[in-house]
């Protein structure tokens, strides 16, 4: 019994201290919020942007640079994980209670038409007078502006490639393949040349995720086809999605150059498989060119690049990707949030970003410049792909579209959906989600 | 007097419960009953056509044909390996000690860390499953586990199922321990075999038991989000994708407050009537006991 009363009492008063704790912790976090609103009221800006790979310091420079330039301003960074659907959440919720904790953001060129619509942009069109955005590559440009305004400001821009080994094509007497039956016919003759057993012949992202939409998109384009046209129309039941689709299923099953697990593969386990030695043909992004170049890269020098193959007399458009900077409109501070946007994508800190971390430039005239010819020769080699590149459709609503085509092609790959079935119940849910859009960007034009 | 007393000392749990269940579970329902896609500034009353559109939506009926079926190969397979496994335990083998403490190993490991592991045992090119199958010569060619339609949802249930027979296990040994030595004593005089001692004494005994964590893990099971999210993400196809990982992606990667509530509700709701079902047979059992 008295050890019971004893026990009794030693709850209470463990409840008791962990109240206590509960209302101190509860305290603190109030004052510190409440600091954090001090601070945000003089002249400090938020920068929210993802963990770009080698970017720490060249970051930290340019803002101190910044700041020293503009005396009493400073710049906090915020760093987001890199997973895209990650930030994409983060924003989407952040953004949608009006939150102004971030001032300047990097968001994907796939998001500005959503948060553009949803009005969470600032508009930046003053920032970059006519004359300037001539020196921009188009297509980013273009998915930057909503009705006619420009709400993002292109800060680097990307696009799919095709990475080729330079050794094993020249051993066979092959020159970089510009078709798809070069692909084809290359890598089956060096895959039975070669006779080992865990060679692939071409890799590309299937798994059902946003990176399948972008290979599939570049096969469409190299057909000659749309996923949507201009004036919004779904193109997917045409001849040229429906052989594009065809094409890339043969790569699995008939011609078997493409294993089976491209099917749950992404950007890294295909990197990955490259950079072993394991590969031939690779579908990737150009960030994979430093880690093949590396010292201990075992593929080190036996790489090519070359454009997205296509139908012979069709150019193959890579698919577009890239990050734009963006400002709050629920920030407090716009005016210096716009001043950092226009120092951030300023020819000379894309120049430098280009040379120390890799990313390639929107601004055309870049690719001229003697430093970045001489130090970065694989950036300016891109031009041509980057010149003609293929957006994913430009609508508000593309995380819908999005989700309809992973399912739908992802279906297809797997062999387990014929690919006219699969069209158009993908062709069906588009025209759906579309009809909504145009409900309602009919109201935001009332108001 | 008493009922007075009583209602106030239940007063706290009953606000608590008030806030954390009911209170969301209703506006769950309301938004469930409207077209709001926050984003875009849409908000208004739309009635039951959630609901109506869910009843011929292909992508929900898929996905809880998809999570039914989890559920009704993943839950039987714990139970009987978990009966098996508490058995072993209780005999007095040698290494039985050890066998103790490292059976809850799977199960003390986060569901999101064990899944990224078996995403690496499960690997068509580096992974350690394809590795020792080849090996030892079942196979001859590497087997994209969760790449392929045919295998993506057994890989996934066969993770589940070394996560969380541990946990079937251990509360099964807890119930075996209750049953009194004697009844295998005298059962064993009047010669009965192991065979008719278990399914004599042991399996009618341990039964309620069996079917307490057999509730747990059927609700967890219906409800099975992170596996999925970090080895499948719903693919190849669609066809691993349960209603949590569609409701998930309907709220929160499309922004679809409305229509992803009405999903969640109808979760609730199946998720309701299959436990009341258990607990009705709970109930017949211990009546049926006492």
């Amino acid at each position: 019994m008295k050890i019971r009363k004893k026990i009794e009492v030693f709850a209470f008063r463990l409840i008791f201290v962990i109240l206590l704790l509960g209302l101190s912790l509860q305290q603190s976090c109030d004052n510190y919020s409440g600091q954090k609103r001090k601070v945000q009221k003089d002249s400090t800006i938020v920068f929210k942007h993802f963990k770009l790979a080698n970017a720490r310091e060249q970051f930290q420079k340019a803002i101190a640079e910044f700041e020293k330039e503009n005396p009493g301003v400073h710049v906090r960074e915020e760093i987001l994980p890199s997973n895209t659907n990650v930030q994409h959440q983060f924003y989407v919720t952040s953004l949608e209670s009006g939150s102004a904790d971030f001032d300047v953001f990097l968001i994907d060129v796939i998001w500005t038409p959503e948060f553009s619509l949803a009005g969470w942009l600032e508009d930046l069109s003053d920032l970059l007078p006519e004359e300037e955005r001539k020196q921009f590559f188009p297509a980013p440009l273009k998915a930057d502006m909503y009705k006619g305004k420009l709400f993002a400001v292109p800060w680097y821009i990307d696009a799919g490639v095709l990475y080729y080994r330079k050794d094993l094509l020249t051993k066979y007497g092959f020159s970089a393949p510009q078709t798809f039956e070069q692909v084809v016919r290359q890598a089956q003759t060096i895959l039975k040349g070669e006779k080992r057993a865990d060679l692939n012949g071409f890799l590309w992202q299937g798994k059902q995720y946003e990176g399948m939409i972008c290979t599939v998109n570049e096969i469409i384009s190299g057909f000659g086809g749309h996923i949507l046209d201009d004036s919004n129309r779904v193109r997917l039941e045409d001849i040229e999605v429906i052989n594009a689709l065809k094409w890339l299923k043969s790569c699995i099953y008939d011609w078997r150059i493409s294993p089976r697990w491209v099917l749950s593969a992404d950007e890294e386990n295909t990197r990955l498989s490259f950079l072993n030695g394991k590969t031939i043909f690779l579908r990737n992004w150009p960030y994979c060119w430093s880690f093949f170049q590396r010292e201990d890269s075992p593929v080190k020098g036996k790489v090519g690049v070359t454009r997205i193959p296509s139908l012979p007399g069709k150019t193959g458009r890579s698919t577009l990707g890239g990050w734009q900077l963006a400002v709050n409109r629920f920030s407090s501070k716009k005016e210096l949030a716009k001043k950092f946007v226009k120092f951030m994508s300023s020819s000379k800190m894309q120049l430098r970003f280009a040379l120390t971390v890799g990313t390639k430039p929107t601004r055309r005239p870049l690719y001229q410049n003697v430093e970045l010819r001489t130090a970065q020769p694989f950036i300016v080699s891109l031009l041509p792909v980057l010149e003609n590149t293929n957006p994913r459709p430009v609508t508000p609503f593309y995380p819908q579209i999005s989700q309809i085509l992973q399912i739908e092609f992802s279906a297809v790959l797997s062999d387990i959906r014929p690919i006219k079935k699969a069209l158009r119940s993908a062709r069906l849910q588009i025209e759906h989600v579309l009809k909504l859009e145009k409900e309602i960007s009919a109201i935001s034009d009332d108001k | 007097m008493l009922k007075k007393t009583l209602l106030f000392f239940l007063f706290p749990a009953i606000l608590l419960i008030c806030l954390v269940t009911l209170f969301p579970l209703g506006y769950g329902l309301v938004l469930g009953l409207m077209r709001k896609m926050p984003v875009f500034g849409i908000s208004e009353f739309t009635g039951l056509s959630n609901f109506l559109f869910l009843l011929k939506d292909p992508r929900f009926q898929q996905s809880l044909w998809t999570t039914l079926k989890f559920t009704l190969i993943s839950v039987p397979l714990e139970l009987s390996l978990g009966m098996l496994i508490a058995l072993l335990m209780k005999e007095k083998i040698p290494g039985n000690m050890l066998l103790k403490l490292t059976i809850m190993i799977p199960w003390a490991i986060p569901t999101v860390v064990s899944a990224r592991m078996w995403e690496w045992i499960y690997n068509p090119e580096y992974g350690v499953l394809n590795y020792l199958l080849k090996y030892s010569g079942i196979i001859s060619e590497s087997v994209n586990w969760l790449g392929n339609p045919h295998w993506a949802l057994s890989a996934i249930i066969i993770a589940d199922v070394w996560k969380t027979t541990p946990f079937a296990a251990l509360l099964i040994y807890a119930g075996l321990q209750t049953i009194p030595a004697e009844l295998y004593d005298s059962a064993k005089i009047d010669g009965a075999g192991s065979f008719r001692r278990f399914f004599y004494i042991t399996l009618p005994l341990v039964f309620p038991i069996v079917l307490i964590v057999g509730i747990f893990r059927t609700m967890d099971a219906l409800r099975i989000f992170d596996l999925v999210y970090v080895l499948t993400g719903g693919g190849p196809a669609n066809i691993t994708e349960t209603m949590s990982v569609y409701a998930y992606k309907l709220l929160f990667q499309t922004m679809q407050f409305g229509y992803g509530s009405a999903v969640s509700i109808a979760m609730f709701v199946i998720v309701a009537l299959l436990s009341s079902a258990y607990i009705y047979l709970l109930h017949k059992k211990f009546q049926l006991l006492a």
